[in-house]
């Protein structure tokens, strides 16, 4: 240890404890600033959502004013925004659904069981996010329109799921591969069917990692706009369409972007409140279920 | 409670010309409240015979009797076995108590007081009762164990399976839970069958010991038996440790011409040895004596290359004076006595302690002598568990 050392120039040598003082508050420094980093647009957003119209983008900034919530009344009392709010929830949260649904019990398979060609089908699953978005925008419409999808609730979900599908599929793969597979053999052995010790023992093992691939689809699905720009037009217009509409050629509406940009936020921040103590294993991805 | 018959099992893993045969045409008889130690190397095939057993794995030959009943389409849900696995295989989302009663709510028409109360009274035994609230995740390996050995025990099963439960152990805890394990089987009386590669454990545990290599089934038979009658090369080098020593050599008019030294075969041993012209001598580390001076002519004279004091023994890696190449062999001599490396010392391997195995197919020729006592004692044993297996 440094105070035992004899040698000469020792005394100038911190001690053990000096030194992990200073690596403490260096790392708390780095971590606040980051913090800051991290936050400060947020707050720059909720802060001119609170400001009046005018006042929004005035430079320099007001750091210190009245806040007022009239630009979430404005919004709220536009029946599009409310409808396409809506709207996107339904969509959004019908495509999480139905993207677990299909995506957990492949997943499963995929990591549990012989499939011929197991590389290739991942891979051929993957692929599907291999093209930049504004490749395929187009196949999309067309495709959309010849099934009459466009435009339509069912179509947005169809398009969510493509868009998420092989995130959950690749990433419960990886969590279940850590999940030991003999737990579903003691399930067996104490009298569950296949289907039981999956449901009863493996799923709930998964819990952290479903809930991850969860909020992460919901996440991409939520902010998603190209496609709503392209396959939508009037009955399953999404939120973010609805946002980018206050961007307009000649002016951006920069209090009523701030307050419909917050408010999208809010249901993600919900979510992630909700399922917050599983994530930190999830994000892990099921490296805290091996012993 | 059941016995166990396997009935000329094999299991190939793969198709075609890619096959491994894990497990080779096995055939057993375990009988009803036996314990009967797997033991083998890695790849012997132990954990997939056993795994065949529960119904995890489908044999591709033969067929699985539990109780009078042939089990070979029947699942593991319907065998009526509890097994512990190596990493326990606790559920992780369920909490001590939820673990134990799970397999009751599965396969039982139990009330959920009833379950309790055998939940409660298996965890007692287990000395688990404090931990019922606690997840898997809380506990140490140890209690961990303990649970995983409770909830085998919870559901008095027919069989119970246990593959290499205590491997993930420290050394002292695995001596404890042998102890454990060993009284538990005896109180409760259920069929075991016991999966290790640890020979200690295997020697410690069964009341009989299946030998496997490469599938096969080398030797059936109690602990000592396979210790000191043995049926081939592979068992006496299985069991024992440090491993038996082998030196390999020609029979010339009744000499045995190993790598270093002579060995003159007694009347006996060439009668046992037949007309083979090569021959693999058999001495344990124990049985071998190291003299400062030539005490008999049977002697042959060796240098010490390294010592490994034990405490109260201590194991000298020898090689002989006079070989041509690099390999040692093990002597066990007292820990008191002093010995240096590179000190030449004298061998003698008494007649009498000594195993022939026939060079080509390793199979034992001839069997060390053992004390009268020991060795009623050993015909006995054979005896008992050969008539009670019929």
């Amino acid at each position: 240890m440094a105070t035992q050392d004899v040698e000469p120039g020792s005394a100038q040598r911190l001690d053990k404890d000096t030194r992990e003082t200073l690596v403490t508050v260096v790392r708390h420094a780095f971590l606040l600033s980051w913090s800051f980093v991290v936050l400060f647009p947020l707050y720059w957003l909720a802060s001119m959502s609170l400001k009046p119209p005018g006042q929004a983008n005035s430079l320099p900034p007001d750091w210190i004013f009245l806040p007022t919530v009239y630009n979430y009344i404005q919004l709220a009392q536009q029946s599009d925004f409310v409808g396409a709010f809506v709207n996107s929830l339904v969509m959004v949260g019908a495509s999480v659904v139905l993207v677990l649904l299909i995506g957990v019990p492949a997943a499963y398979v995929l990591s549990r069981y012989d499939i011929p060609m197991e590389r290739d089908v991942l891979v051929w699953i993957l692929s599907s996010r291999m093209l930049p978005p504004i490749a395929v925008v187009l196949p999309f419409f067309i495709i959309f329109r010849e099934l009459n999808l466009f435009d339509t609730r069912i179509g947005m979900v169809l398009m969510y799921i493509s868009i998420n599908l092989s995130l959950v599929v690749w990433v419960m793969k990886a969590f279940f591969d850590g999940i030991p597979e003999t737990l579903e053999e003691a399930a067996r052995v104490d009298g569950a069917t296949q289907f039981q010790g999956f449901r009863k023992v493996i799923l709930p093992a998964a819990k952290p990692g479903i809930f991850s691939v969860a909020i992460i689809s919901f996440i991409f699905a939520w902010i998603e706009l190209l496609f709503g720009l392209v396959l939508t037009s009037f009955e399953a217009v999404p939120v973010t369409l609805f946002v980018y509409s206050f961007i307009g050629s000649r002016s951006i509406e920069w209090s009523m972007l701030a307050a419909a940009s917050t408010a999208m936020i809010i249901p993600v921040a919900i979510f992630l409140i909700a399922v917050n103590k599983y994530l930190a294993a999830g994000l892990s991805f099921g490296v805290v279920i091996k012993e | 409670m059941a016995r166990i018959t396997i009935d000329d099992v094999t299991k190939r893993f793969g198709d075609g010309d890619d096959s491994v045969v894990a497990v080779d045409d096995v055939s057993l008889d375990i009988k009803d409240g036996e314990f009967v130690v797997f033991v083998g190397p890695s790849g012997s095939g132990k954990s997939t015979l056993m795994r065949i057993v529960a119904g995890l794995e489908t044999q591709s030959e033969g067929d699985i009797e539990i109780g009078d009943a042939v089990v070979n389409q029947l699942g593991p849900r319907a065998r009526d076995i509890a097994m512990v696995f190596q990493n326990y295989a606790l559920y992780p989302n369920m909490t001590v108590e939820e673990n134990m009663s799970f397999g009751l709510k599965m396969s039982t028409d139990m009330s959920d007081e009833e379950i309790e109360e055998t939940v409660t009274s298996a965890a007692e035994m287990m000395d688990i009762d404090k931990l019922l609230d606690n997840r898997p995740g809380e506990l140490s390996g140890g209690q961990q164990q303990r649970v995983a050995l409770g909830r085998a025990i919870v559901r008095d099963p027919n069989v119970f399976l246990m593959d290499e439960p205590l491997s993930n152990l420290d050394a002292k805890l695995r001596a404890e839970m042998r102890t454990e394990i060993n009284r538990l089987q005896n109180d409760l009386g259920v069929t075991t069958l016991y999966v290790t590669h640890d020979q200690t454990e295997a020697m410690t545990m069964g009341d009989r010991l299946v030998v496997l290599n490469y599938g096969e089934l080398q030797q059936v038979g109690t602990p000592l038996e396979c210790f000191y009658r043995p049926a081939n090369q592979f068992v006496a080098g299985f069991l024992g440790s440090p491993s038996m020593n082998f030196y390999e050599g020609e029979v010339e008019g009744g000499t045995l011409r190993a790598d270093g030294f002579d060995f003159d075969l007694t009347e006996r041993m060439q009668t046992s040895a037949g007309d083979r012209g090569a021959l693999v001598l058999g001495a344990r580390p124990e049985d071998i004596s190291l003299h400062d001076e030539p005490v008999t002519d049977h002697e042959f004279e060796a240098v010490v290359d390294v010592v490994e004091p034990m405490g109260s023994i201590s194991y000298v890696y020898l090689q002989a004076v006079n070989q041509s190449h690099d390999q040692t062999f093990i002597v066990e001599i007292d820990g008191q006595r002093p010995i240096s490396e590179g000190s030449r010392v004298y061998v003698e391997i008494p007649d009498e302690d000594i195993h022939l195995f026939d060079a080509a197919s390793g199979e034992t020729i001839h069997q060390r002598k053992l004390d009268s006592e020991a060795e009623i004692a050993l015909e006995d044993g054979m005896q008992t568990v050969s008539s009670s297996s019929d």
